[in-house]
């Protein structure tokens, strides 16, 4: 009896059936979980709701949107905007670019290492960013950069317009450098579900490459694409380290934040700081909600 | 005819052009810390001229470095081993008794990605205050550091897990005599030698990489030296940098090694390639 309640109805049964001699005692399986939930809890979860109950405090201490709203207005508001604008930007780029590059590796067929070099170093490169990523493109194009100083051999100044590795276009820039790695790791499974007999079968069917990228290519590729266009977004959104490094003003919400948490700020500020902070992490959950969704859906064709 | 131009010419252009845009910045920062000429100054002629690896020496004799490095390295130690202590049994349950709560647990271990390390240290700096007596120790670091690195530490045990019989393993083991412990300790674990390196490497990894939360908790670990260190001696900085993101790169590199032979075996072995 106790099994069926314990079981949603539907596919409970028969896998209940299939393991009968583990599953015999499903709720005090649940049990085995319980220093693994506990751990998440005390040093995730705790944390988290502890934010959240800082930006819903008023000034006296009564629950309430003042902070949240304060958050969300004035140069805070700014801060949003432009992490957003280059967030949206550099997922834009990462997205576009890394697809290319996966689809480059993915017809590579002759050094045949090439293709294996690429999905290797895109395993490094997406993970590298921090300290080490700052350094490595302060040295290129910043103002005494090599690469600036190979552009001024060819004739472009690069700060002649409003450029700069803490502005929108250098950050993109920046960022890239994981985003277009991170993009070829997402999207080429997908690259490789694409069946060559799909493109027969359009050919066979009268269709030319054209018809066979915009009516099956780009559909099935759409919920990879648009899934990794959301994980760069959130990527460049909550990076920290990288941007602390290239530029000291607090326009990006994540340095704000840090800014706030440092402690320079009278008393009733605090919570304001709390508030970006609620702010960014609903922005990752709606974001990590959507790309997981549509991850399951790109896995159908993904066998 | 259109395949041909795209595979001839623009496929390799597209590859020089990504190479050359992930190589010159670790080649500009190489240059930067290790060649003793101002970029003013360079020409091609000089390009090989005065290169020394002074000024990452000096980055080691400055008295904070031994502090910091071996802080890192005992937070990298304790976050692994925390990490195998309670995702190894963890994941083993799910597998054998728990399968349909996967995908739950997965989730869970992608929540890092919505809590990020500035929200997360905005977290402990609220409770800070309530407990002092943990959050003073450097080493309270460590399970942040845990959570931290779940979504890669999970996938590399599970995944590892997914490649055995996990379920006659331990139902010979049992029938012979073995309770859980030992069960785990000497039948699973061997088993699971090449996923549990990939796990301790990749914790080093992200110990080795994490910034935010040492910053803002002002935690002296080595990338706060590295940064902190930077402003006094641009160079040694820099140097640190590359040291670091060599020991990072060779880490995974061996990753990528000791874990595709075998499974490409196996691949072999089933007939499927």
């Amino acid at each position: 009896m106790a099994l069926i309640f314990t079981n949603p109805p539907g596919e409970g049964g028969a896998v209940a059936r299939a393991t009968a001699p583990f599953t015999s005692q499903r709720s005090r399986s649940w049990l085995g979980l319980v220093p693994f939930l506990a751990f998440l809890v005390l040093f995730l979860i705790v944390p988290a709701i502890s934010v959240f109950s800082q930006a819903l405090r008023g000034a006296n201490g009564e629950f309430g949107f003042a902070s949240m709203g304060e958050a969300f207005s004035g140069q805070n508001l700014d801060a949003f905007w432009f992490s957003i604008t280059f967030s949206a930007g550099a997922a834009a780029v990462g997205t576009i670019l890394g697809t290319l590059l996966a689809y480059v590796a993915a017809s590579i067929t002759r050094p045949r290492w090439l293709r294996n070099a690429v999905t290797a170093f895109s395993g490094v490169a997406a993970n590298m960013g921090g300290l080490p990523l700052a350094f490595a493109f302060l040295s290129l194009l910043g103002r005494q950069g090599l690469g600036t100083k190979l552009l001024n051999g060819v004739g472009i100044d690069l700060y002649a317009g409003d450029f700069g590795l803490g502005e929108v276009t250098g950050l993109i820039t920046v960022y890239s450098y994981f985003n277009i790695p991170l993009m070829v790791l997402v999207i080429l499974p997908a690259i490789d579900g694409l069946k060559p007999a799909w493109r027969e079968a359009c050919s066979s069917l009268g269709g030319n490459s054209s018809t066979y990228w915009r009516r099956v290519g780009l559909p099935v590729l759409a919920p990879s694409i648009l899934g990794g266009f959301i994980l760069l977004f959130a990527n460049s959104f909550s990076a920290y380290a990288t941007a602390a490094q290239l530029t000291d003003n607090s326009k990006i919400v994540p340095l704000r934040i840090g800014f706030f948490l440092g402690g320079d700020v009278s008393v009733g500020e605090d919570a304001v700081g709390y508030a970006l902070a609620a702010w960014m992490i609903v922005i990752m959950a709606v974001a990590m909600i959507l790309y997981w969704a549509l991850r399951r859906r790109a896995e159908r064709w993904q066998s | 005819m259109r395949g041909r131009v795209f595979g001839r010419v623009v496929a390799p252009l597209i590859l020089l052009v990504a190479a050359a845009f992930f190589i010159l910045p670790l080649f500009a920062m190489m240059r930067f810390a290790l060649q003793n000429v101002q970029v003013i100054d360079l020409r091609w002629s000089n390009l090989f001229d005065k290169w020394s690896l002074a000024p990452l020496w000096s980055a080691f004799s400055d008295d904070q470095f031994g502090r910091a490095l071996t802080l890192s390295l005992k937070l990298a130690f304790g976050t692994g081993l925390i990490s195998l202590l309670l995702l190894v049994p963890t994941i083993v349950w799910v597998h054998l008794r728990l399968p349909r709560a996967r995908s739950t647990v997965e989730f869970l271990t992608i929540l890092p990605y919505v809590i990020p390390a500035i929200g997360m240290v905005a977290g402990i700096m609220v409770i800070k205050p309530h407990a002092r007596w943990f959050l003073n120790s450097d080493l309270s670091l460590i399970p942040f550091y845990v959570v931290l690195a779940l979504p890669f530490t999970f996938r590399s045990i599970d995944s590892g897990l997914k490649a055995l019989d996990l379920r006659t393993l331990v139902e010979a083991s049992r029938s012979l005599g073995y309770g859980w412990i030992r069960t785990i300790v000497h039948v699973i674990v061997p088993n699971l030698r090449t996923a549990i390196l990939s796990c301790l490497f990749l914790t080093v990894a992200v110990v080795l990489g994490e910034y935010t939360i040492a910053d803002v908790l002002l935690k002296r670990t080595f990338p706060a030296f590295m940064g902190e260190y930077r402003g006094s001696d641009p160079k040694g900085g820099y140097g640190l940098a590359i040291l670091s993101l060599v020991v990072t790169t060779l880490i995974f590199m061996i990753i990528g090694l000791v874990s595709r032979p075998k499974s490409a075996r196996r691949r072999r072995a089933r007939g499927t390639i």
